[in-house]
Order: structure tokens, then sequence, then C-alpha cells
């Protein structure tokens, strides 16, 4: 029996090409990230219909829950000059976490797609620099990579790059890992299934062992390690480091 | 179907993510930052107007206890004067009562002893009348003979002088 664990489908090849960025796909990673902005968008509009002052419902205590601890996290991690940052360190986190969950209902995550944390890593390296850049001033960014000593400069500028690589492979690595053994899993499992099912002689044991009983049940143990706790882990990693670099960049 | 590479970058998949990210971005401030940081905004306003009434209240309450206590004290004050002053009408008048009384009194007690002494010089004018009556009477019967009114009168007169006299 062969298994093969691939990248995400490609429904739709646009025939003209353009210059660099090759042909326009609609890939399964876009369509599913579709998916979960529609996901973060309609919940934001449910949460929040009927705001009221005073005796709030549950769904409006969720959402100043939710409010107040984007608000928290970014402003005591990051002080309140940073303000500005909360949505987008919000936004950063739910998509994240609804991308990583939402292999959950057996789509393919956006987010095991390399192109996406990529966009993410550089999005959020952009703003490191702009940020050093700001603080320091431009001559001041580049004599950053001299110090301590003129000889360490590669090295700087080897761990500046570091930067946005790792944030966007730890992620990936994450959750593609949760992926591929996944996939492993359901084809052992599979696979052992109907090996045991054929072991019963006759009809019975040939129709037993096309169903892949053993499927059933053991792979959602594995699922709340690799798609609730790395899901969210990674996410929140993700975050805390973005904000935690774009406020290191900020200090003189 | 056509499969993308498992590890590898797309780049219109990884230009797209950038800009759907920024799209979230925008959605998630509009639907719910922009509502629910109203909302609060519109809360602790709420709350501060609240406080604010509290403490005017409060404020207007003490205001009207001081003026509550100051006019008891006015009133108490004013209580006591009036005490005082009618204490003071009150000895007054009783004063004057007790003195119009004795003037009464001794009024009256002069009046009596007028009526007295008129009685008394009545009663003497009676005596005299009477006593000369009967001492012409009595001259009369011992003289045995008439004496002109004139003398008579005269004789009475001296005598009743002299018993004035001698009394």
């Amino acid at each position: 029996m062969d298994i093969e664990i691939t990248g995400g489908r490609i429904f739709y090849t646009f025939p003209f090409e353009v210059p660099v960025l090759g042909k326009f796909q609609i890939t399964e990673t876009l369509v599913v990230s579709w998916l979960v902005m529609l996901l973060i968008t309609g919940l934001c509009i449910w949460l929040t219909h009927d705001l009221k002052v005073e005796k709030i419902s549950r769904r409006q205590a969720v959402a100043e829950l939710l409010v107040e601890t984007a608000n928290k996290f970014v402003i005591g991690n990051m002080g309140e000059k940073f303000r500005y940052m909360i949505p987008f360190v919000a936004a950063l986190f739910a998509t994240s976490v609804v991308s990583n969950l939402i292999s959950l209902v057996g789509l393919r995550s956006p987010t095991a797609d390399l192109s996406t944390e990529a966009a993410w890593a550089i999005v959020v390296f952009t703003m490191i620099t702009a940020q050093k850049i700001k603080t320091n001033g431009f001559g001041g960014y580049m004599k950053g990579f001299t110090t301590p000593i003129p000889i360490m400069t590669p090295f700087n500028i080897l761990s500046e790059i570091a930067t946005p690589i790792s944030m966007a492979c730890r992620h990936f690595g994450n959750i593609l890992s949760g992926v591929v053994i996944n996939g492993l899993i359901y084809a052992a499992l599979a696979l052992a299934s109907s090996k045991l099912f054929g072991l019963i002689p006759g009809i019975v044991g040939d129709v037993l062992s096309k169903i892949p009983f053993l499927d059933v049940g053991i792979p959602a143990i594995m699922s709340v390690y690799f798609d609730w706790f790395s899901g969210i882990m990674q996410a929140f990693i993700f975050c805390m480091l973005t904000v935690m670099y774009i406020a290191n960049a900020a200090e003189e | 179907m056509q499969v993308q590479e498992l590890v590898g970058i797309v780049p219109w998949t990884f230009v797209a993510q950038i800009c759907n990210l920024f799209l979230q971005m925008y959605l998630i401030k509009r639907f719910l930052f922009k509502p629910v940081n109203e909302m609060l905004q519109k809360r602790r306003a709420m709350a501060d107007a609240e406080i604010q009434d509290a403490t005017k209240a409060k404020e207007e309450a003490l205001a009207m206890k001081t003026e509550y206590e100051q006019n008891m004290q006015q009133a108490k004050a004013k209580a006591s004067d009036i005490v005082t002053e009618a204490q003071k009408t009150a000895s007054l008048q009783s004063e004057e009562i007790l003195k119009s009384a004795a003037q009464e009194a001794s009024a009256m007690k002069e009046k009596a002893e007028s009526d007295i002494a008129q009685e008394k010089r009545k009663a003497v004018n009676e005596v005299k009348n009477e006593i000369g009556g009967m001492a012409m009477e009595i001259a009369g019967k011992v003289i045995e003979r008439e004496i002109k009114e004139e003398d008579h009168a005269k004789l009475i007169d001296e005598f009743i002088s002299n018993v004035g006299e001698a009394s």
C-alpha cells in the first residue's frame, strides 16, 4: 500500500503568466484561508452585534474578554505606545489559531503551506526592521550590524535573516508534522485494520478488511496534541515573538 | 488534480496571504475592536457620569445638612430668645400686676379709711345732735322755761365744743 503526503491541491490555474510571480493558482491554501477569514469575521460580527452598556449578554462578555485579552497582551508586552499594534497581533493570532484548528473538520490548514507562514514572517520582519530604523535612524540601524566588533557583521546579518526564517519554519514545521503524522497514522491504522480483519476467513473477512475500523478513535488522541496543543501553542508563540521582537526593536 | 509541493513557497499564495493578513486585520479592527472599544468607552463615560452625579448628590446633601443644622441652630436660638423674652415679659407683668394690686389695695385702704373717718364724723355729728336734743330737753325740764331758739342753739354749740374738747 502506497501513501502519499503532498501539498495543498490546486483547484484552478489562470492561464496568463505574470513575471516573477508566475501563474496565479487558486490553491487549497487560499480557499481555506478565505474560509478562515469569513469564519473570523462572521464570529466578530456575531459577537459584537447588539452591544449594550449594561446588563450584557454572555456573547458580549466573550467579545469584551477577547478585546481585553488582546489589549492586555499587546500593551503588557510592548507598552502603551504600541496600542495601534493590537488589531494586527489579534488578526495574526486569530488567523493562525483558526487556520491550525480548521484541520479538525478535515480541511487542509492554510498554515500547512509554507507560503502562509513566510508571508506572515515577512510582514513581521518588515515591521521589526521599520521599528529598528525608526528608533535608531538608518545609520544607527546599519551600525547595529557591526556591534560589538566589526568582524561580527556577517553573523549579525545572518541572525537578522534567521529571524523571519525561524519564525516561519517553526510554525510551519509544527503544523506540517501534524499533517504528516496524522497521514501516516491513518494509513498505518487502515493497513493494520485491513490485515486484522483479513484474518477472518471467507467473504466476511474480505468486506470487513475494506473498512478501516481502527481509524476511528485513535487518531483523535493524536489530534489533541498535533491539532489542539500544537496549533494553539504555535499561534501563541508566533504572536509572542512578533510582539517581543518589535518591542525589543523599539528599545534604544 | 494537481497538487503543490509539500514544502515550498508559491509566490502568488505568498502575496495573497500578505493581503489576507492585512484584510483580516482591518476586518477584526472594524468588526471587533471598534464596536467593543466604543461600547467600553461609553460604559466608562457612564461610570464617570454616575460617579460625578454621586459626588454632586453627596455635596448637595452635605450642603443641605449644613443648612438644616444652621436652621436648627437658628430656630433653637430663636426659641430660647422667645423663652427669655416671655420670661422677661412675664416677670415684668407679674411685677406690674403686683404693683397695681398693691396700689389698688392701698387705694382701697385709703378709701376705707376715709369712709371710716366720714362715718366717724357722721356718727359724731349725730351724737352731737342727739346730745344737743337731750341737753335741751334736760335744760327745758330744769329751767322749765322756754328759751329762745337762737340762744338755745348757741348754748348747745358751746356745750358740744366743750364736750368735743373733753372727748
